[in-house]
């Protein structure tokens, strides 16, 4: 197991280097420099040409733009290891790192609560389900789980946005908290008030998880409860809850721990359509207008962010696999 | 069994002429004729079709992806105004209901039909709206001769499926910012946005079955670089790089280079799962006794590959090729959605759905979110046709 771990490590850590390379691509690929684009933003604000001329030839140096890309490329992962500084965002006027620090903890509470509702609820799906192969409650969950996942959820979003706004009349949707709550420190009433905020976008990122855990589970349960020992248990005259919590459930959960990490960039990529839509203060949003607007640094630095925090999702879904169930080998 | 004996005996005939195979084949065929009350096989189509005619909603679903295809392609001829036209006067002309039976003024009157719209002030809230007029009815006709367009970009024609007399309108869905019928424009939309998602699946296939077949017949080193740089691709977080790339796409770049662009960057990322099934098939049937028949009879890898690997495999590119294609039509529906996706002139569901950012307008005119139907029907579709095709895809497995 610790041979299986250390191994898994060292893969992942080589494609943390492979996403640090394809994110800063990303960054590279734009026609022109950071500092020609620079330039070109100061000459926007209305600065004199050869103000923009010195200020492009300063941070030229500044940035060591004019060494070599890979030369480059080494500095800019140096400097997110050892400061934490991931480049500089005109549009924000900070380095990307204190945005990033600013806006990763809502973003992973609404990931990770996304993720762990939407596994409860799916895994009972599943469980209740299963048993109840081509019944009526089976084929009704079924269609439903289609439907779930084939709703654009951005488009959810906007109906979601519709009723609360227009309907409900519901105010500041944008935000977590309510007005009152803004300066307020952490209490029990502040907390309420922060789900009656985030609840749209739980529920939309949830949702297509739900749908994708009760599928996965409801064929692994099934799978399970056709093997022998699960004949075996009945044959002894347990009840049939008996057999299916606490001898199928069990072995069926093994697939969906691995799941985890397959449903982890789904719940972010829903984070991230929904918060654009809502304008919630998370990653998403400053992901977009980063794109839009052409904050390379942003927008190269968010994309290392999210390939991080996958990796990471995959590599804690494959340890704790390897905890759960000793058979697993790496091949 | 019996396409892939005859498949050896006509690959031996190739490569070793002395074997005398005219003859050999005819003793087969004879050898059939002469058992006399022996089955006739299905063969594989007819399986897979029986299996997946079971499926009712996988029949469902392909109705679903027809209907849209077909609108799609006809786009002008189901729309009963022209489809290009913008008409600033009518704009957002909410649906118009179709009434069936006797009309407001209590007339007898049978068939379907549509009131006059007029644009009114409302005397309380000094809004402007459209409003029903109810005293000028128009019949909806079937097959009626309206505005002029091309057939397919080639015929010149102006049958339209429906429409009213002229002077009336008819909107089943209402009308957008420019007076556009939501109807014939989303119809229209399903041109771009199946054509991009099927374009995008083709190149994935590719790729992805290149890559799944090289990875699972040659094996060794070839393999695991594969396998590595698949499962890198595959941890990849496949939606924000999507944007990433789509917004590096020029402002400039005219609309059919973005499309193609557009196509690619989807399928760089979407391939992967195809190159594992496919991998995995590959691998099973490397050592089995027919591959294993014609290596020995020295077929070449190219030709092991290709006529005697693909076809085994296509059945299972085939449904990845149905699931594949409603991820891209989600996904570039959102991009659209952005802006960073398809640009005018050309239009994608995602792209109408760029008027409902604005929530006063949306709070107004609610009927703007009818692109929504389009894309649900076109995935749920796809995807109903998908899991039937799955299940159907190996008939000869045991349900």
């Amino acid at each position: 197991m610790v041979n299986y771990i250390f191994r898994r490590v060292i893969v992942a850590f080589f494609m943390l280097i492979g996403i640090g390379i394809v994110s800063f691509i990303v960054i590279q690929l734009p026609p022109g420099d950071y500092a020609s684009t620079y330039k070109g933003y100061l000459l926007a604000r209305g600065a004199t040409q050869e103000d923009a001329d010195r200020a492009e030839v300063l941070i030229r140096q500044q940035y060591g733009l004019d060494k070599p890309v890979a030369e480059q490329f080494i500095n800019w992962i140096k400097d997110i290891v050892t400061k934490g500084k991931f480049g500089y965002s005109f549009a924000y006027g900070k380095d990307v790192g204190v945005l990033i620090a600013e806006r990763i903890p809502m973003t992973l509470i609404i990931a990770i609560l996304a993720h762990a509702i939407s596994t409860v609820v799916g895994v009972g799906l599943g469980i209740y389900v299963a048993p109840r192969k081509y019944g009526i409650a089976d084929n009704v969950w079924a269609i439903i789980s289609f439907i779930l996942t084939s709703v654009p959820r951005f488009s959810l979003a906007i109906i979601l946005l519709y009723i609360l706004v227009i309907d409900l009349k519901q105010p500041s949707v944008s935000s977590f908290f309510s007005p009152q709550f803004v300066f307020a420190g952490w209490s029990f009433a502040k907390v309420v008030d922060m789900f009656q905020h985030i609840w749209p976008v739980l529920l939309i990122a949830g949702l297509g998880g739900v749908a994708r855990n009760m599928r996965v589970m409801r064929g692994n349960l099934l799978d399970v409860l056709g093997s022998q020992y699960v004949q075996t248990a009945r044959s002894k005259g347990l009840k049939e809850n008996t057999v299916i919590l606490k001898h199928a459930v069990p072995n069926a959960l093994h697939t969906i721990v691995a799941y985890q990490g397959t449903v982890l960039p789904y719940m972010l990529a829903g984070e991230l359509e929904v918060a654009i839509v809502l304008g919630l203060p998370t990653l998403g949003p400053l992901f977009y207008e980063a794109l839009v607007n052409g904050d390379i640094y942003v927008s190269g630095s968010l994309l290392l962010i999210y390939g991080v925090l996958i990796l990471l999702g995959n590599l804690l879904a494959d340890i704790f696999l390897s905890i759960l169930d000793p058979r697993i080998r790496y091949s | 069994m019996s396409a892939e004996n005859s498949e050896i005996i006509a690959t031996g005939s190739s490569l070793n002429p002395p074997l005398d195979l005219p003859a050999g084949l005819s003793d087969i065929v004879v050898l059939r004729e002469a058992i006399p009350g022996q089955e006739e096989n299905e063969s594989y189509t007819q399986l897979v079709w029986r299996r997946f005619r079971r499926s009712k909603v996988s029949i469902i679903g392909g109705f679903m992806v027809i209907a849209l295809v077909f609108l799609a392609i006809f786009a002008d001829f189901f729309s009963p105004t022209t489809i290009y036209g913008v008409d600033l006067k009518a704009s957002f002309i909410p649906p118009q209901i179709v009434h069936f039976f006797n009309d407001a003024n209590g007339n007898f009157h049978i068939g379907p039909y549509v009131y006059n719209m007029i644009y009114t002030l409302n005397p309380k809230t000094f809004q402007v709206m459209w409003v029903e007029d109810t005293k000028i009815a128009y019949d909806i006709h079937f097959f009626v001769r309206g505005s002029d367009y091309k057939l397919l970009g080639l015929f010149p024609m102006n049958l339209h499926f429906f429409g009213v007399s002229d002077g009336g309108t008819v909107h089943i869905l209402g009308t957008d910012k420019f007076g556009r019928d939501l109807w014939g424009k989303a119809s229209e939309a399903g041109r771009i946005s199946l054509t991009m998602s099927l374009f995008g699946t083709i190149i994935s296939i590719i790729i992805g079955s290149v890559l799944g077949v090289a990875s699972g017949y040659y094996g060794g080193w070839i393999d695991n670089v594969l396998q590595r740089f698949t499962e890198f691709v595959t941890a990849f977080p496949s939606l924000p790089l999507f944007m990433a790339l789509a917004a590096l796409i020029p402002k400039t770049a005219d609309s059919f280079t973005v499309f193609v662009l557009m196509a690619c960057i989807f399928a760089i990322l979407s391939w992967t799962v195809l190159a594992r099934e496919v991998r995995g098939k590959v691998l099973s049937l490397r050592e089995s006794d027919f591959i294993m028949a014609a290596k020995e009879m020295g077929a070449s890898d190219a030709r092991i590959i290709f006529r005697h690997l693909y076809p085994n495999v296509l059945s299972h590119i085939i449904v990845i090729l149905t699931l594949t294609v409603p991820a891209i039509i989600l996904t570039e529906s959102f991009l659209s959605f952005l802006g960073i996706g398809i640009t005018e002139p050309l239009i994608s569901w995602g792209l109408m759905m760029r008027n409902t950012q604005d929530i006063q307008t949306l709070g107004q005119n609610s009927w703007i979110l009818a692109p929504i139907a389009f894309m649900v029907i076109a995935v749920l579709g796809f995807n109903f046709l998908g899991d039937g095709l799955r299940d159907a895809a190996d008939p000869y497995a045991a349900k």
